[in-house]
């Protein structure tokens, strides 16, 4: 699986919050990819996925979070899919 | 101090347009004259150059009110107005690919029609268009 997080660099709040989320993220599935893009450096991709707001996150190429989830919204949906994977 | 007329000219935008920006909670007069017309002061005056501006980039007027928000708040960080910076660019950069693909799609339309001299009834622009199952665009 691999989660992708675009961000737009900004306060340290926001750097500790994307660190909690990759750990939870890594926790939930094994075998998992984790990204931070900055969105600027990847304008076009993340164009193409519908990223319109900060931060949001796609796993497997697919928009998920459009808005920072919790540690908990994050670690449900990535259990839901993995299972959806099996 | 200034008049809302010697404001509109320092900043090129009309009377009306200043009425309505507060109207629109986005500028508000420093005070009023004795005989209760509204003044303005050099704050009011940056404060619709930063509107004019934060429009010509694209922002809203509830975006912009949010930015002023931003811009007198004491915890308000840089990255806070960045991102919102960046934000706007991805809007702008969705919106410039949505007409992309419409144009695309109007040079097809125009491709296909052969024949400009045809009746209307056997135009194949408004076949086409007969034809096409639209797709809604999902928000």
């Amino acid at each position: 699986m691999k989660v992708e997080m675009f961000y737009s660099p900004g306060c340290s709040e926001c750097v500790a919050a994307h660190a909690r989320l990759r750990t939870t993220a890594q926790e939930a599935v094994k075998n998992l990819v984790w990204r931070e893009l900055n969105v600027l450096d990847e304008l076009d991709y993340a164009v193409e996925l519908g990223v319109l707001t900060l931060p949001s996150i796609a796993v497997d190429g697919k928009l998920i979070f459009t808005s920072m989830p919790t540690v908990a919204q994050l670690r449900t949906a990535l259990i839901e899919r993995s299972k959806g994977r099996e | 101090m200034f008049t809302i007329g010697k404001l509109a000219s320092l900043t090129s935008v009309s009377n009306d347009t200043l009425r309505y920006y507060e109207q629109e909670g986005l500028v508000e007069p420093a005070g009023k004259s004795p005989a209760g017309y509204r003044l303005y002061d050099k704050d009011s005056a940056r404060r619709i150059r930063f509107i004019k501006h934060a429009q010509n980039c694209g922002f809203t007027l509830a975006e912009i009110r949010d930015l002023l928000v931003l811009r007198g708040r004491d915890k308000a960080c840089c990255g806070d107005v960045r991102t919102r910076a960046v934000e706007k660019k991805l809007q702008i950069e969705s919106k410039i690919r949505a007409m992309k693909a419409m144009s695309k799609a109007l040079d097809e339309l125009i491709a296909d029609c052969a024949n400009e001299t045809q009746p209307v009834n056997e135009c194949t622009i408004i076949a086409a268009l007969e034809r096409a199952n639209v797709k809604t665009p999902v928000h």
